[in-house]
């Protein structure tokens, strides 16, 4: 172990070894228990009892004016606190498949359920979307999968999608606020990219980015956010920011080091961010495992 | 204990892992770096010069490549050896060219402004008269899709049938489809992106989307320069530009750019060789080759 001083010694240290020996024996448990991308769900994150399940309905899309041609499905949330009378806070989640699944590793429903119970946050909509597919038409073809263009595009082509297309639809059967800062867009990996662009490009309509193991690489050019943060007059919208010390590098950039690029440009430039850099990889288990935690802080004004 | 945590993070640390978890239909879309294209000391390898202008590259199913000189009015025939021969002369200045299933070779006569198909004797047979044809892509069926630079359009011509508009407005160049058929991508002279359409059983076109891109612009450049393009058997696609030929995962993303062999824009590139397993560029004056990981292939079904 690094730790120790590699100068022997001297012999009358007998006891100082000793104690060190001890102490290597008290530390050498603790540093290889916690393993790197060792997180785990709270309580928030599992059914409690007496709390009400909302319901949640898997639907399909298929777009003719923003993305035509595509098809997704994709699942709205409704709390048994919605009422219908008042209109209701909005949580959108690209890659919807992944943070609907109640055995998942975000366990976005059981988390809403919790936390509305609570009064954490307030009552909430949540719907889930995947990203969308042309498919084939004939035998031998390939479909076309759109979820690297809808999601690392930097365009407002994606928030035009969710505000003429998708949320509309939703909106037909139950009430959404057109509060921004009551309307939270996240997401992981691209999806996570994709909810900043939807963000930033209509601050009015998205007012607080969830972002998990965020792209923000040249897939697509995404790696200008930074600069492009830095030199933009500032836009109302509050960022949550989840990274990993062991997320991708690879052809398109560096995850850790274009996240931490985002940080610094959120602080420079003012900001309402929080950056929470654990030692995970590309995947959800921290974002996850601080899925509660994030969203009482994009809500934290709610709780009186 | 820890050991298995560890080895179950750094398995879920993996691309693959993360997007079969998020989305199963994904697992196509894998990073594609150059690294799994390129070979390491196997660089650009000049074939045949002292060309005008180079263009239309096509392989039959020996591996043979097609190529044709526009000014020169002259189809040229590369050997996977790489013994260079005329094909057929008085060409009509021919530009584009395809192999097509049958194993003729499909032309865009443009100084005819004829679409043609040439057999082995270098004869031909007329397909379609008055039309501006810059370049062809064909399906496994024989139909016809084309650009029409000067009229921003690109229209369908099946085997048999007659031609008609199935995409306007706008500055269509190169064109290709997937294997299969299905999808039909067409390079724009002006965009940093190339379009993307989904071919209906009729030929006709939907879902019209700037799929791959954005494409790298040299320095000093309003614009990348695209303009032919090919497949591989994996789904990239490599198109001819002016900072050389830019490769593109088949989710749309660039994976990189391969360096021209020499100064000045690149027109088409293909797939050939008795392996099809080098790549083909023409470049202005010249025809260069470098042997590459991947794969493509001849319409021309095996004889």
């Amino acid at each position: 172990m690094s730790k120790f001083p590699s100068t022997p010694l001297p012999r009358r240290g007998w006891l100082l070894r000793a104690a060190m020996w001890l102490l290597s024996l008290a530390v050498f448990p603790v540093t290889t228990a916690r393993a790197a991308d060792d997180y785990v769900l709270g309580a928030d994150s599992q059914r409690q009892p007496g709390v009400p399940e909302g319901t949640v309905t898997k639907k399909r899309w298929v777009s003719e004016k923003i993305f035509p041609g595509t098809e997704r499905d994709f699942w709205v949330y409704v709390p048994q606190q919605y009422k219908g009378t008042e209109p209701a806070a909005l949580l959108v989640l690209q890659d919807g498949g992944a943070y609907v699944d109640p055995q998942g590793q975000f366990r976005t429903t059981i988390v809403l359920d919790n936390l509305i119970h609570q009064g954490a946050i307030p009552v909430t909509i949540a719907v889930f979307i995947n990203p969308g597919q042309i498919p084939a038409t004939a035998e031998g073809q390939k479909p076309r999968a759109n979820r690297s263009f809808e999601y690392d595009t930097l365009s407002d082509q994606y928030a035009r999608f969710l505000l003429e297309e998708l949320l509309p639809e939703v909106g037909r059967e139950l009430k959404l606020t057109a509060d921004p800062a009551h309307r939270v867009i996240g997401g992981i990996s691209s999806g996570a990219i994709c909810a900043f662009t939807a963000a930033w490009e209509r601050p009015e309509a998205f007012g607080k980015v969830l972002s998990h193991v965020g792209s923000y690489t040249n897939i697509r050019g995404g790696h200008v956010y930074p600069s492009l943060i830095r030199k933009t007059e500032r836009k109302p919208i509050r960022i949550f920011l989840q990274e990993g010390s062991n997320d991708l590098d690879n052809l398109h950039g560096s995850w850790p080091l274009a996240n931490q690029e985002m940080a610094a440009a959120f602080k420079f430039a003012g900001y309402d961010y929080r950056f929470e850099y654990g030692d995970g990889g590309h995947n959800g288990k921290h974002g996850g495992a601080l899925m509660p935690e994030s969203l009482r802080w994009l809500w934290r004004e709610h709780r009186k | 204990m820890p050991l298995r945590r560890l080895l179950i993070a750094c398995l879920f640390a993996t691309v693959p892992g993360l997007v079969a978890a998020l989305h199963p239909g994904l697992a196509r879309g894998q990073d594609m770096a150059l690294s799994g294209v390129l070979i390491d000391n196997e660089g650009w390898q000049l074939v045949s010069q002292g060309h005008k202008f180079t263009e239309g590259p096509t392989a039959d199913a020996a591996g043979n490549v097609y190529f044709s000189d526009i000014p020169e009015s002259r189809i040229h025939r590369i050997s996977p050896a790489g013994e260079v021969s005329l094909f057929a002369s008085d060409t009509g200045k021919t530009n584009g060219l395809k192999v097509g299933p049958d194993g003729r070779l499909f032309g865009c006569r443009g100084g005819d402004r004829q679409i043609v198909a040439y057999r082995p004797d270098g004869q031909f047979e007329i397909l379609a008269r008055d039309v501006d044809c810059n370049d062809l892509a064909l399906d496994d069926q024989g139909a016809i899709w084309f650009t029409d630079p000067p009229g921003g359009r690109v229209w369908h011509l099946p085997a048999g049938g007659d031609k008609k508009i199935v995409a306007e407005g706008l500055k269509p160049n190169g064109i290709g489809l997937w294997e299969g058929g299905g999808t039909l991508v067409v390079t724009d002279a002006q965009l940093p992106v190339l379009w993307t359409f989904r071919v209906a059983a009729d030929g006709t076109l939907g879902s019209k989307e700037r799929y791959y891109g954005p494409l790298q612009i040299p320095f000093g450049a309003d614009r990348p320069g695209s303009d032919g393009l090919t497949l591989d058997r994996q789904g990239r696609l490599y198109v001819a530009t002016f900072a050389g030929v830019q490769m593109f995962d088949p989710t749309g993303r660039l994976g990189g750019t391969i360096a021209r062999p020499q100064p000045g824009p690149l027109s088409n590139v293909c797939l050939g060789g008795a392996r099809f397993d080098h790549l083909y560029v023409t470049a202005g004056d010249k025809v260069f080759r470098r042997r590459v990981q991947a794969t493509g292939r001849s319409l021309q079904k095996a004889p």
